[in-house]
């Protein structure tokens, strides 16, 4: 297993114009168990272990909410679009399937 | 000189049972068009045409269509305003990128509400999908994701007002290649 | 009737037969030539240009890999662990890297661009990774790091991270020059039960298939390790995939850090001469 399960990396562009579209890119550590793989030495399945919902909050407000299911890769890598028309904190949550919960907030300054 | 000798030798060899298999493949093939026996193809008339019992069964695409329909229900999916990038050939299943994005309006009242990815082979199709609202300013999303085997990915978008748009591509899955 | 059909089967078999033949004959030769090359150098020409490689590249795999690692490169986290480690005190002797190297061992910006290199107590060629070990066990006074474990690649990413965008400059001259050529015979011995060089692919047959994947050009082979690898879905080093190639080809595997591995990736980062270090790497 990695370590440091639930480390977060979130990249925003160098410079934010007020009302410009940008791209959000993040990547977390997460094994991402299926539940189909075995265990070469004991030979039992590896139970399941995957994040299945993710939340992103812009100014308190959810602008973006995703459903995933085990099919997504480990160590997952997901960007998405973000109108920046105002100065707020941009939280962006992480919630696996035994109830372990990871987020990170970015301030996001418009010029 | 050894060596013609020997090739000599393994030619013959080849030329014999060449012309004894051609024996035997001609009989066969005699057979497969001209009844034998009784004029009808018994159960355990091993000569009989087998066109009729050995009928590959076609990989099912039971399972995606029917995720589709339970989650779209009938609603027709047109085959535009959405562009998907992925890789041609992926060496390990289990990291694909895909970026899906739509040229759709993204205004208050006028806009993507949903954005589906699916994988046809996988045991569970449906792999993530994305609930958007006019504040992202664009319908657009990528994630890596894992596939079984070689297959399609299916990108569906649906607006607020019902409508759908897809598009399809496909991946191959290249697990074992020369890589080590 | 049927002997009619017999014959006119029978000149379909012939030249099946024949080829059968011919066939067997080939690859008898081909092994002899082998084995009677011993430590000479095979002559192998590349079947192609760089820039037509690259473009069979590009129709093949298009840009995707280089477009993952610009997004986001799961290697990066092991960046940050990397910084974390040089800035930690271990060992008997109470030092750590930053002691001697300055604050988050700034100083061994551009150490990375001569490794591999001669080493006169080695006797033989310093790597990276052994460097930092060495160092560990002498300065430090601290247990050497497991290779490919997960401390030894963030430590080393994080180092020669700090030399990204310089020229790799290794030097061949001197006592290095013996070791070179060891590695240089290695690359092109023939081996394993497939009979395989690393140089029949990657400088002969470069460009082409080999089971659906495109066989890599040695050009840009050594200037980004360790890096993060799709296939692994981990982070690996340079050794690691020289053992992945050795497998394949069904030849014995070198443990990490021994000498035919160190003079190998001595030989492929000359060849690498002047490329610019990227570290951390994104491979298919």
């Amino acid at each position: 297993m990695p370590q440091g399960i639930g480390k977060i990396k979130i990249r925003l562009p160098r410079t934010v114009r007020k009302g410009q579209v940008i791209a959000v890119k993040t990547l977390i550590l997460h094994p991402m168990e299926t539940g189909l793989r075995t265990d070469k030495k004991t030979k039992k399945k590896i139970p399941a272990y995957y994040i299945n919902d993710v939340s992103i909050y812009y100014g308190g407000q959810l602008i973006t909410h995703e459903d995933w299911t085990i099919a997504v890769s480990a160590n997952p890598f997901m960007s998405f679009y973000l109108k920046a028309d105002k100065e707020a904190p941009l939280k962006i949550v992480w919630k696996d399937n035994k109830g372990g919960v990871y987020q990170k907030t970015v301030q996001i300054t418009p010029r | 000189m050894k060596k013609n000798d020997f090739s000599h030798a393994r030619r013959e060899f080849i030329k014999k049972t060449g012309v004894a298999s051609a024996a035997l493949l001609s009989l066969s093939a005699l057979s497969s068009v001209i009844p034998m026996g009784n004029g009808k193809a018994g159960k355990g008339d091993w000569l009989g045409p087998r066109a009729a019992e050995a009928a590959p069964t076609a990989p099912s695409t039971g399972a995606i269509k029917d995720k589709l329909r339970a989650t779209f229900g009938d609603r027709k999916i047109e085959m535009s305003h959405v562009t998907m990038k992925t890789p041609i050939i992926a060496e390990n299943g289990a990291v694909v990128p895909v970026s899906i994005s739509s040229d759709l309006p993204m205004e208050p009242g006028n806009y993507v509400k949903k954005i589906y990815i699916f994988v046809d082979a996988n045991y569970n199709p449906f792999i993530a999908s994305m609930d958007l609202t006019p504040a992202s300013g664009k319908a657009a999303f990528s994630l890596r994701i894992k596939m079984r085997k070689t297959s399609q990915v299916r990108a569906i978008v649906e607006t607020n007002k019902g409508k759908l748009y897809g598009m399809t591509k496909t991946v191959k899955v290249t697990i074992g290649g020369c890589g080590g | 009737m049927y002997k009619k059909i017999s014959i006119l089967l029978k000149t379909l078999v012939l030249p099946a037969a024949v080829m059968l033949v011919t066939g067997t004959l080939g690859v008898g030769t081909w092994a002899q030539a082998a084995t009677q090359s011993g430590n000479k150098i095979e002559k192998l020409t590349p079947s192609m240009s760089y820039a037509e490689y690259q473009k069979r590249y590009e129709k093949y795999y298009g840009d995707f890999t280089a477009q993952m690692a610009e997004e986001g490169n799961p290697a990066e986290f092991l960046l940050d662990d990397g910084k974390d480690l040089a800035n930690k005190v271990v060992g008997s002797k109470g030092k750590s890297c930053a002691s001697c190297h300055g604050k988050d061992a700034l100083q061994l910006k551009g150490a990375a661009t001569t490794f591999p290199k001669y080493n006169a107590e080695l006797k033989g060629i310093m790597t990276f990774p052994l460097q930092i070990n060495t160092c560990r066990e002498k300065q430090m006074g601290a247990k050497p790091l497991k290779y490919e474990s997960y401390d030894q690649l963030a430590l080393t990413m994080y180092i020669k991270s700090l030399s990204n965008g310089m020229p790799i400059k290794v030097s061949i001259d001197g006592p290095a020059r013996p070791f070179y050529e060891k590695g240089q015979v290695a690359y092109y011995k023939r081996q394993g039960q497939l009979n395989f060089s690393c140089a029949i692919c990657h400088v002969q047959y470069a460009g082409y298939k080999a089971r659906s994947n495109l066989i890599s050009n040695n050009k840009h082979h050594a200037d980004h390790w360790p890096c993060y690898r799709l296939k692994w879905g981990k982070t690996g080093s340079l050794q690691r995939r020289f053992r992945g190639c050795l497998k394949n080809m069904r030849a014995k595997k070198p443990p990490f850090q021994s000498e035919e591995l160190r003079n190998m990736e001595l030989y492929l980062t000359y060849l690498n001469n002047g490329d610019l270090i990227q570290v951390p790497g994104m491979r298919m």
